[in-house]
């Protein structure tokens, strides 16, 4: 009696483990998998950064380049806004790859610059605005307060599209067409409901209590944000950051609309524009891809470390 | 340093809820005076008007005889504790116990003087370094505590600061927080629900319900002479037994309760508190520890009842009883042996009964 017993609960053991091993191959497998989607088109946009125009058209595909160059780089710094490519020249710059440059690869980097002002500036306004209105919404009882909240969301569900004939309008009338305040001016109208939102629900979850020892304790509203609150929102800010900054340096449609020339245009319009000139050259392209995710991944790795759960931990018995 | 004055205070939300009606209220100088009342009551609302922290709808909160109805927070020499203690996560203890006085532009030397000091008599000052998450329950406390004292503020405000701790440490807190009032000689304003603590911390107590003082007193005042049924069922525990009855045969100088088959002879002073009422809706309390088994004896102030629960509470037992259908709980000594269903006679200690209008609840006898 007492061996059968055993022997059922050595089966029943075995099964828990083969069903165990069963479940963390299948996550294995899914991991593997969802990692190749993500990082493929990434991987495949450096390394044919690396490879001349031949190279990239090779069948098989080379994932590891076999005669890495720089040329592709070297053709980005190396061209000026004033050197004028044409039809007859638009080849023969680029010798070792045998690709072609872009008639306007000259205004890469000063579109870069553009994206880089104008992101930043949005990322600073957007604090500036976003931060103290989050605040009064999130720790001051007032009239229309509630009100106040679902319009300022109501606005970030209303496409972009809907809104590009009024921006328009709105710039034009202003005399800002063709410049970068058009882009900061109309990215802020786009993100700071999304700072206002994500910020409102941070200080929300704050307990009032801090707020309230924070006053007695000798701090005006202002002093109690920046001493008490602004500490402890980091995570939140970090994230307002990255989307504001990522917003403004991804957008497309705006930018395209409000700019005409390499005085205002920004980085996803000049690297658009490369698609549709004489003739395609995918390695340059290649290459210019890989520079305009530089910034973002740099801003990014900056302000990771500061996202940190657990910040709060500590305020109110928990 | 500071009398606090409210003067018709009202306190009404703009979605319309009217937290405070009519306040009137003097704490005095030095005083310990404790807001008690049911969640909900205005007690908190008070406190937080006094902190410049709930702005006032109507009426005069005076400090001395200043008027600080529009004075913000900072401006007014006060410091509070809170419930959930609201320490800045963010800084150390020292920083915690020293950011009021470094709010107030205190010389540095002076505030590492002032923050060492409190800890030390807090007992703390190994802790300075730490943040609040690496401490218990009881040293947050503490060092809420400490923020509040080294501002040596003119009044001391605390909302319902133990009611996070267990029960143990709730008990010798108390005990510390009562010190702290003597060594400080300041005003303290303390809100709490439970009973208990008020009873023992307070100069004075303000019972409030629904945003109405319902009674100002001592302790003992409000203990012993409560004004209405609420100020009476909220201290005691268990609570206080209400049987409804009338009054019969009023002359002046004796009285008659009666329900039913139940009948008492007041006591000569309390009938002549009662007048001519004959016939009157009355409610009457007994306090659960206000009878006694033992001295069954005087005839005419003795109920008879079924025991249908008991519970024992360690030092002592609580009896439930049934009073001809009606329920009511009484305090004896343990060493009575009981059985449920049991008939028990209990004597009422009849200068200690409370009288109740019926239908207002207010007292009848001061």
């Amino acid at each position: 009696m007492a061996t059968t017993e055993r022997a059922n609960l050595i089966d029943d053991r075995r099964r828990l483990a083969l069903s165990h091993l069963t479940r963390n191959v299948v996550i294995f497998v899914s991991a593997i998998v969802l990692m190749l989607y993500v990082l493929a088109p990434v991987t495949w946009l450096v390394s044919s950064s690396f490879q001349t125009e031949a190279e990239i058209v090779s069948v098989p595909p080379h994932w590891i380049p076999e005669n890495p160059t720089l040329m592709n780089f070297e053709a980005i710094f190396g061209a000026t806004a004033e050197e004028e490519v044409t039809y007859e020249t638009r080849s023969g710059q680029d010798p070792a790859s045998g690709g072609y440059i872009p008639s306007t690869a000259g205004n890469l980097l000063p579109a870069m610059g553009n994206s880089l002002i104008v992101a930043t500036l949005v990322v600073i306004l957007n604090l500036l605005v976003g931060v103290p209105a989050a605040y009064a919404l999130a720790k001051i009882r007032f009239l229309g307060r509630d009100a106040s909240v679902y319009f300022i969301l109501v606005t970030r569900v209303i496409p972009d599209i809907a809104l590009v004939v009024p921006f328009f309008l709105v710039i034009r009338k202003l005399g800002l067409l063709d410049s970068l305040g058009s882009l900061v001016l109309t990215y802020l109208a786009v993100t700071v409901p999304f700072t206002v939102f994500i910020l409102v629900q941070f200080f929300e979850g704050l307990p009032d209590e801090l707020d309230k020892a924070a006053r007695v304790d000798g701090c005006s509203r202002f002093q109690s944000l920046v001493r008490v609150f602004l500490p402890l929102s980091l995570p939140s800010l970090v994230a307002v950051i990255l989307f504001t900054f990522l917003t403004s340096w991804n957008e497309f449609l705006l930018a395209l609309m409000f700019t005409q020339t390499e005085a205002s245009q920004t980085l996803p319009i000049v690297l658009a524009a490369f698609t549709s000139d004489f003739t395609i050259s995918f390695s340059f392209i290649n290459a210019a891809g890989v520079l305009a995710i530089v910034p973002p991944v740099v801003v990014a790795v900056i302000f990771e470390r500061y996202i940190v759960s657990g910040l709060t931990a500590g305020a109110v018995k928990g | 340093m500071a009398r606090i004055r409210f003067e018709h205070v009202e306190k009404k939300y703009s979605n319309g809820f009217h937290a405070v009606k009519d306040l009137n209220l003097d704490i005095q100088d030095k005083e310990f005076i404790v807001l008690l009342g049911p969640s909900g009551c205005g007690k908190s609302t008070t406190l937080n008007m006094i902190a410049g922290l709930e702005d006032i709808s109507d009426g005069a909160l005076r400090f001395d005889d200043e008027i600080v109805n529009f004075a913000p927070p900072h401006r007014r020499d006060v410091a509070m504790v809170f419930q959930s203690y609201a320490l800045y996560p963010h800084k150390s203890v020292f920083d915690n116990i020293g950011f009021g006085l470094k709010m107030r532009k205190v010389p540095r030397d002076e505030i590492e003087r002032r923050v060492r000091e409190a800890a030390g008599k807090l007992e703390i000052d190994h802790l300075l370094d730490r943040r609040p998450s690496q401490l218990s329950g009881g040293q947050r406390q503490r060092v809420a505590l400490g923020r509040a004292m080294v501002r040596e503020p003119a009044a001391f405000l605390m909302d319902e600061p133990l009611s996070n701790l267990d029960a143990a440490l709730r008990i010798s807190m108390r005990a510390e927080i009562k010190e702290l009032h003597r060594a400080m000689q300041t005003t303290f304003v303390y809100v709490t629900h439970d009973q208990a603590e008020a009873l023992t911390l307070a100069d004075r107590i303000v019972v409030m319900n629904d945003g109405v003082v319902q009674q100002i007193g001592t302790p003992d005042d409000i203990y012993e002479r409560p004004k209405n049924t609420f100020v009476a069922s909220f201290l005691g525990n268990p609570p206080i037994n209400y049987i409804d009855g009338q009054i019969e045969s009023t002359d002046g100088s004796t009285a008659r309760f009666r329900r039913g088959d139940l009948a008492f002879d007041l006591p000569a002073s309390i009938a002549a508190k009662l007048g001519s009422s004959h016939g009157r809706e009355v409610r009457l309390g007994i306090r659960a520890e206000d009878v006694d088994e033992t001295a069954a004896g005087a005839a005419g102030s003795v109920i008879r009842g079924k025991v249908n629960s008991i519970l024992p509470v360690g030092s002592d037992q609580f009896l439930g009883f049934d009073l001809a259908g009606q329920e009511l709980f009484f305090r004896v000594g343990k060493d009575l042996a009981h059985n449920l269903g049991d008939d028990v006679a209990l004597s009422v200690d009849l200068n200690r009964l409370h009288l109740f209008d019926k239908d207002s609840g207010e007292t009848l006898l001061w």
